[in-house]
């Protein structure tokens, strides 16, 4: 109800200042003619499509640094070697934003959808990779110890030890993750090419439609937001449920 | 003979110092023997038992189970630990389980199996609760479950009651002597509390501090069920108290500044039999 009333007066103001006229209507679109994009967009199917590449490209992205990023967080959190070598080269390329990669990433792939995806994995993985050491490292030495008095050995104690105790980290890190996955992408598909929610957005800065670059702003906010709501909270609540922690 | 402890020496490396924890102990238990081993706190009483469960390698010595030497951890002789050491990502049921589900038990059969040691310590009903809904005591109860789940042949107890309240002790007791009984497990049980010591054994094993050696032993034969309220019992706690004394005041001197001294007889002997641990 706060909520709503909230947005409420947020869409009035903005409503508001677009009648002042300090801007002209095509700098500060109004509310309504924003919708009308949104509508007119989703009925040609300019932004159904759009969305789905985009999403389409993350979630490769996001499953890739997840597959890579979590085994590697596993080794650094329990090889030594591994931690002292590859584990300080994450935390000095994870102060890098991922977009700095995207010279060297087009040179690479083209200027194509790897590019991109490729921007994506950096983004995440570094995220998911420490956030994987850090579980691991705060699994309780005991559990390992009655692991093994029970006869596990070996990958078992992974599998039913170490990852599930390490979970709770994984997923703090998996969201952080996902919201840098987000931001890669669209900072990708800005200055690369392809279909896609960046490209629509730059199709509207170049034909000086401030309508489209805002609409596509909601939608990439809603969606981003959409996610995070339907599968990280999820994920989340379960595991506060099981583990007995306070929600967040 | 059931467990063999060989000539085992352990020694830590602590900078440029070598701590001898362990020197030289021996120890032979028999099958079905409740052994109780009682010592200050930091005597190495804790250290055998992770040696013995192959959990820590001896600096020199071996440890010897149905005549065969003891390579590493094995569910042969589980340990229950002071913290449950149960898995919060799994519920009850699912941690009694654990050892079952890692030797390749099929899914059917581990949760009767389950089920089955669940009620034998009373708690059927919490069989899908998560860990941090249970009490101390209850944890402790699933953590026995799910020891006596793989039906080992030695149960290894490290200080298993010692974070609980002095009745859910004394209640705990009561069953784990019941379960020894019905079960003849092999019980070695490390505490620092005389009276549960005395309590629960049919041997007591008092253990000296720096370097940790075996001090002397006690024959426990008392009949069960045991009361703290015999006389009989009383007695055997004395006996074993005034071994230990001289022990605890050697730790606590070192611990402490060289003006401490102990006060004749009344330290040691309050009615909690602490033996100084919590000093």
């Amino acid at each position: 109800m706060k909520k709503a009333l909230f947005f409420i007066l947020i869409i009035a103001g903005w409503e508001a200042v677009s009648r002042t006229g300090i801007w002209a209507d095509y700098l500060f679109p109004s509310p309504f003619s924003v919708l009308a994009t949104l509508f007119n967009g989703f009925k040609d199917g300019t932004f159904t499509i759009a969305i789905i590449a985009s999403l389409k490209r993350i979630f490769k992205g996001y499953l890739l640094s997840l597959a890579v990023g979590v085994p590697m967080g596993l080794l650094i959190g329990r090889v030594k070697f591994f931690s002292e070598t590859v584990g300080s080269l994450i935390l000095g390329l994870q102060t890098l934003p991922s977009i700095c990669w995207l010279p060297l990433s087009i040179l690479w792939f083209g200027l194509n959808e790897k590019a991109i995806i490729f921007i994506v994995v950096i983004g995440a993985i570094f995220s998911i990779s420490l956030s994987t050491e850090a579980g691991v490292r705060n699994i309780s030495p005991l559990y390992l110890r009655a692991a093994q008095t029970m006869g596990a050995r070996g990958w078992r104690i992974y599998l039913e030890v170490i990852i599930p105790g390490a979970l709770p980290s994984i997923i703090t890190g998996m969201k952080l993750a996902w919201s840098f996955a987000w931001r890669s992408l669209m900072a990708g598909e800005l200055l690369s090419s392809g279909v896609g929610l960046g490209q629509v957005l730059m199709v509207g800065r170049d034909l000086a439609d401030m309508k489209q670059v805002v609409a596509v702003m909601l939608i990439i906010a809603i969606l981003g937001l959409t996610i995070d709501r339907l599968i990280f909270r999820l994920l989340e609540g379960q595991v506060q449920q099981k583990w007995g922690l306070a929600r967040l | 003979m059931k467990l063999l402890v060989k000539d085992v020496i352990k020694s830590f490396a602590t900078g440029d110092r070598v701590v001898d924890t362990l020197d030289n102990v021996n120890l032979k238990v028999e099958k079905g023997e409740f052994v109780t081993i009682v010592g200050p706190s930091g005597c190495g009483k804790s250290t055998l038992l992770s040696i013995i469960a192959g959990l820590e390698k001896p600096t020199d010595g071996k440890i010897y189970v149905d005549g065969r030497e003891v390579a590493g951890p094995g569910p042969d002789r589980l340990v229950m630990f002071q913290e449950s050491a149960l898995f919060p990502w799994l519920n009850v049921l699912q941690n009694v389980e654990f050892g079952l589900k890692v030797s390749g038990v099929d899914k059917r059969s581990r949760r009767e199996i389950a089920r089955h040691y669940l009620k034998m310590v009373y708690l059927s009903r919490f069989e899908s609760a998560y860990i941090h809904q249970l009490s101390g005591g209850m944890k402790q109860r699933v953590a026995l479950a799910r020891a006596l789940a793989l039906n080992p042949d030695i149960l290894l107890m490290d200080e298993p009651f010692a974070a609980l309240d002095s009745q859910t002790r004394s209640l705990l007791h009561a069953e784990l002597e019941t379960i020894w009984e019905e079960t003849g497990k092999t019980i070695v049980f490390v505490t620092h509390n005389v009276e549960e010591a005395v309590t629960l054994a049919d041997r007591v094993i008092t253990f000296s501090a720096r370097p940790g050696r075996i001090k002397k032993e006690f024959h426990i034969q008392l009949p069960r069920p045991r009361n703290i309220e015999t006389p009989d019992l009383g007695r055997a706690i004395n006996r074993v108290m005034e071994e230990l004394k001289t022990e605890v005041e050697k730790v606590v001197k070192e611990e402490l500044d060289s003006d401490w001294a102990v006060e004749e007889s009344a330290l040691l002997y309050s009615n909690n039999c602490r033996m100084g641990s919590g000093l």
